[in-house]
């Protein structure tokens, strides 16, 4: 457990704020006058130069860029005045905003990683189910409008080669979603759950049909060489989720939680 | 509170990466995917998309507070479940087999851009008012795209927002990114993704939107940008396809809606500049216009019952949005509707062919959703709205919208509407794009009925018997097509099943408009085909309604009424030799319970009579008509029946 923790950036993360926070706290005083020194770098100066381009379409000029820098000294001055006086407690937009950085915070970290051949075939071993071929059906139908009429070609009292219907009366490797796009949900569900077998009585939302099911080849796992991007969107998208959800419950294990 | 400092500055540089590794995708996914399946002899099954979705990327969407990205939207349509932005898990019952992700290519990405900018950036006073709201509450936030739209309509968006040189960089990125993500869902044979955008021309609110769909993969639609013009001009949109297709070998196709919020001015009888419309204007139209979306959330527009007046199903999805333009800031009145709805829109084509030769609006019809909330969503009991503001709530039904002037719109107008299925051999974008482009497409409400129509003039009963649908691609045209007149009625092989888990059928009509020996304009419905009932010759419709089964304060109904399936073979009884004529088919299911009645059963709301009255509905399917011209012989006179 350790040692992954030690490996994981988020807990970098954590541990570098707590080291701030530990750091502050033992200059005993929350707000050091110390502290009351406002630097801007260079590379600040550079992103304000572009932000104002994003905005605006194009780079500032001198005497604009000298504007941004006033406005944004003043607005950190009143910022981290505000932070001292405990404006941002119980502001629902400041609330909103922090804990969506902090949730992408969390996230970031994966967007970018590289995932090692290791990683994505262990991701397809643990996750069989989102990357296999799904199963294939071979059947053929024969469609009956009503009950009556399909118990009366049973008995040979009726027509045995059913009602008219512009179904197919035959499909040949077809996987699930193929049969539930043309026959429905309520009929695939009953191939999916047959065995192979030969005059099976099937409803549908149509109506009734005897079914035979030829085939039926089981699904199978593709080599990750086949679907390699696939296995790294979604373990990429998925770690992302799950990394989010996982800081979440690490900070908030912290906490105890009283509702009254 | 200072640890909280050093969160926050890690945040920023952090946040400040690139979002998007990822590797790259195969060859067949990048491509329009010709050679990549085998495809059916012919087009065997109808495939069910949506062309008109909007994700955060939109300048509306992600003011009106959806926070879900195209990843979210491309796998929500391919099956998977998603969280919505209000936190509800959404998944399809059903997966779609293709999507369009069209977001507004004005101002593409910039209401987020605007929300994360630190506020002392945005200098332009209104610009930071509408980010103020954007922050301060949803309410705030939709009303602030509320009023950027009305600013957009009346052409007052601040500089900033509008230069398209400006926002190039920023939109170059996000379109890279964008075409990336789209090759990665695209699986020839499982599920295509097009590459599109929403053009949003919209001269005084007049709504003359079209979403742009490219049938290519990255590698072509990498080469350009969407065009942006929300005040330009309809050739603007017309001259960008035509050099994208001339630079890059590839397709695009651009498809008109809202007609009905446009106060006349889609399907306008002159031409742009209020003379009369030439040639070559029409046939530039046709060709980059090949279908028109019928039905969305924002109303249907089939026709209204001011120019319909002895169709009895003609006021569907018009209560609300016949009011006036987009956003209501101009009111539309009876003379404008002839150029809002597209049946009379077919006719004014007819009519304009007759006169110059060239038919403008002579387009196939497919229905899509034009949902904010990415997420693609046509079936009333799982209906998650127009925008994040509307996702399932108990207020949603009775809240007027608040968009522009604020009047005589409420969430009850919005309809739960539609897809668009593409006859195809074969779910690739080249496949799909084609059938669009052949017009070989329908619309529907949200029920997937399946559609069939051939057009010829020697099919008989007979042909039910053998292999229908070969004798209908091979001695006639489908749906879509056109027939040259050889003297003798079109008979029609008219087929639709119904949606295998939905409603039972009502009954299938034949829409037929034509122009006259005098020259006007004409159109008649027929009904072709019923669940057995006996006809009533005294009502106006000879057909009498099939029933009624909707349990109102449940929201239920039963399928002890109508049909799995209807057919007919019908021919023309009121053909006449050298009429220029369309046809198209029209499939209303059984009545049943709108979206509105499933809020009210899962909310316990209790709503007003004439709200539960209007929200049992019919639900229907459009087919694309068929043409039936005459047929020019060389040296012979033009076969005008005057």
């Amino acid at each position: 457990m350790m040692r992954r923790l030690l490996r994981d950036p988020l807990a970098h993360f954590l541990v570098a704020g707590a080291a701030i926070w530990a750091a502050l706290s033992l200059a005993d005083e929350p707000v050091d006058p110390a502290e009351r020194t406002i630097a801007l770098t260079k590379e600040e100066q550079a992103n304000l130069a572009l932000g104002f381009e994003r905005t605006m379409g194009r780079p500032p000029t001198d005497a604009e860029l000298d504007a941004q820098i006033e406005s944004w000294v003043r607005e950190e001055v009143l910022y981290r005045e505000a932070l001292r006086l405990g404006l941002d407690a119980g502001d629902p937009v400041v609330r909103r905003r922090l804990s969506t950085k902090m949730d992408d915070l969390a996230g970031a970290e994966v967007e970018t990683a590289r995932p090692s051949e290791e990683t994505l075939a262990a991701w397809l071993r643990e996750h069989p189910g989102r990357f296999g071929e799904g199963e294939r059906f071979t059947f053929s139908q024969t469609y009956f409008r009503s009950e009556d009429a399909l118990r009366d070609a049973l008995g040979g009292a009726g027509d045995a080669s059913g009602d008219a219907i512009s179904l197919p009366e035959r499909m040949s490797d077809a996987s699930y979603d193929e049969i539930m796009a043309v026959f429905g949900s309520q009929f695939a569900a009953q191939i999916a759950g047959m065995q192979q077998t030969s005059g099976a009585q099937v409803t549908s939302g149509y109506g009734y049909h005897l079914v035979d099911l030829e085939k039926r080849v089981e699904g199978r796992q593709r080599p990750l060489s086949e679907i390699r991007d696939k296995v790294e969107a979604d373990w990429r998208s998925s770690t992302a989720a799950a990394r989010r959800a996982r800081a979440f419950e690490l900070l908030r294990e912290a906490y105890r939680i009283e509702v009254e | 509170m200072d640890y909280r400092i050093g969160v926050i500055a890690g945040a920023l540089v952090l946040a400040g990466c690139d979002l998007f590794g990822g590797g790259g995708v195969s060859e067949e996914q990048r491509g329009d995917g010709t050679d990549t399946i085998e495809l059916a002899e012919f087009p065997d099954r109808p495939y069910w998309g949506d062309t008109h979705l909007h994700t955060d990327v939109s300048v509306d969407a992600f003011g009106f507070g959806v926070r879900l990205g195209p990843e979210d939207a491309l796998k929500f349509a391919r099956g998977e479940e998603v969280t919505a932005t209000t936190g509800m898990s959404a998944q399809l019952d059903r997966p779609l087999d293709f999507l369009v992700i069209a977001d507004h290519s004005d101002a593409m990405g910039a209401t987020r851009r605007l929300y994360d900018a630190p506020r002392m950036m945005v200098r332009d006073p209104t610009l930071r008012r509408w980010r103020d709201m954007m922050h301060e509450n949803p309410d705030q936030s939709t009303r602030a795209v509320a009023e950027l739209i009305t600013a957009a309509a009346n052409d007052e968006i601040p500089e900033a927002l509008r230069d398209p040189e400006r926002q190039a960089k920023a939109t170059r990125e996000l379109w890279d990114r964008h075409l990336g993500l789209l090759d990665r869902y695209n699986e020839p044979g499982t599920f295509t993704a097009f590459a599109g955008f929403e053009w949003t021309l919209m001269p005084g609110g007049n709504n003359l939107h079209r979403v742009v769909m490219f049938r290519d993969g990255s590698a072509k639609t990498g080469q350009v940008l969407p065009y942006p013009g929300i005040d330009g001009e309809v050739t603007g949109l017309w001259d960008y396809m035509d050099s994208y297709e001339q630079s890059t070998g590839g397709k695009v196709l651009a498809i008109p809606h809202n007609s009905n919020l446009s106060n006349g001015m889609m399907f306008e009888f002159s031409g742009p500049d209020g003379g009369p419309m030439d040639a070559d204007y029409a046939r530039r139209r046709a060709r980059h216009e090949p279908v028109v979306e019928v039905t969305q959330i924002k109303g249907d527009s089939e026709t209204h019952p001011f120019l319909s007046p002895n169709d009895e199903y003609a006021s569907f999805g018009v209560a609300g949005w016949e009011l006036g333009n987009l956003p209501l800031t101009a009111k539309s009145t009876p003379d404008m509707f002839a150029g809002s709805y597209i049946r009379s829109a077919l006719l004014r084509g007819l009519t304009l062919e007759q006169q110059m030769g060239e038919n403008p609006y002579a387009f196939g019809l497919i229905g899509s959703t034009d949902s904010h909330t990415s997420l693609a969503t046509a079936d009333d009991d799982q209906f998650f709205g127009k925008h994040t503001g509307n996702e399932p709530r108990a207020d949603r039904a009775m809240a007027a919208q608040n968009l522009g002037t604020r009047q005589g719109r409420f969430g009850w107008h919005y309809l739960a509407s539609g897809y668009a299925a593409a006859w195809a051999r074969g779910n690739t974008r080249a496949e799909i794009f084609d059938a669009f482009m052949r017009r070989e497409v329908y619309a529907t409400t949200g029920p997937r009925m399946v559609v069939r129509l051939f057009a010829g003039f020697d099919f008989g009963e007979s042909d039910w018997e053998g292999d229908w649908v070969r004798a209908g691609y091979s001695r006639g045209v489908p749906m879509g097509g056109d027939l040259v007149d050889d003297g003798r009625a079109p008979t029609f092989l008219v087929s639709a099943l119904k949606d295998p888990d939905g409603a039972n059928l009502d009954r299938v009509q034949i829409v037929k408009g034509w122009v006259d020996a005098n020259g006007a304009e004409q159109e008649k419905v027929f009904d072709v085909a019923w669940s057995a009932r006996p006809m009533d010759a005294a009502s106006n419709s000879p057909v009498p309604p099939v029933g009624d089964t909707v349990n109102r304060s449940e929201a239920t109904y039963e399928n002890s009424i109508g049909a799995a399936q209807l057919r007919a073979t019908w021919t023309d009884p009121e053909y006449r030799r050298g009429q220029r004529a369309f046809y198209y088919v029209r499939v209303l299911e059984i009545p049943t319970p709108s979206w509105v009645l499933y809020d009210a059963k899962r909310f316990g709301l209790t709503l007003p009579k004439e709200v539960v009255e209007a929200n049992v509905i019919q639900q229907r399917a459009y087919s694309s008509p068929v043409w039936l011209r005459p047929r020019r012989i060389p040296g012979d006179a033009p076969p005008i029946m005057q």
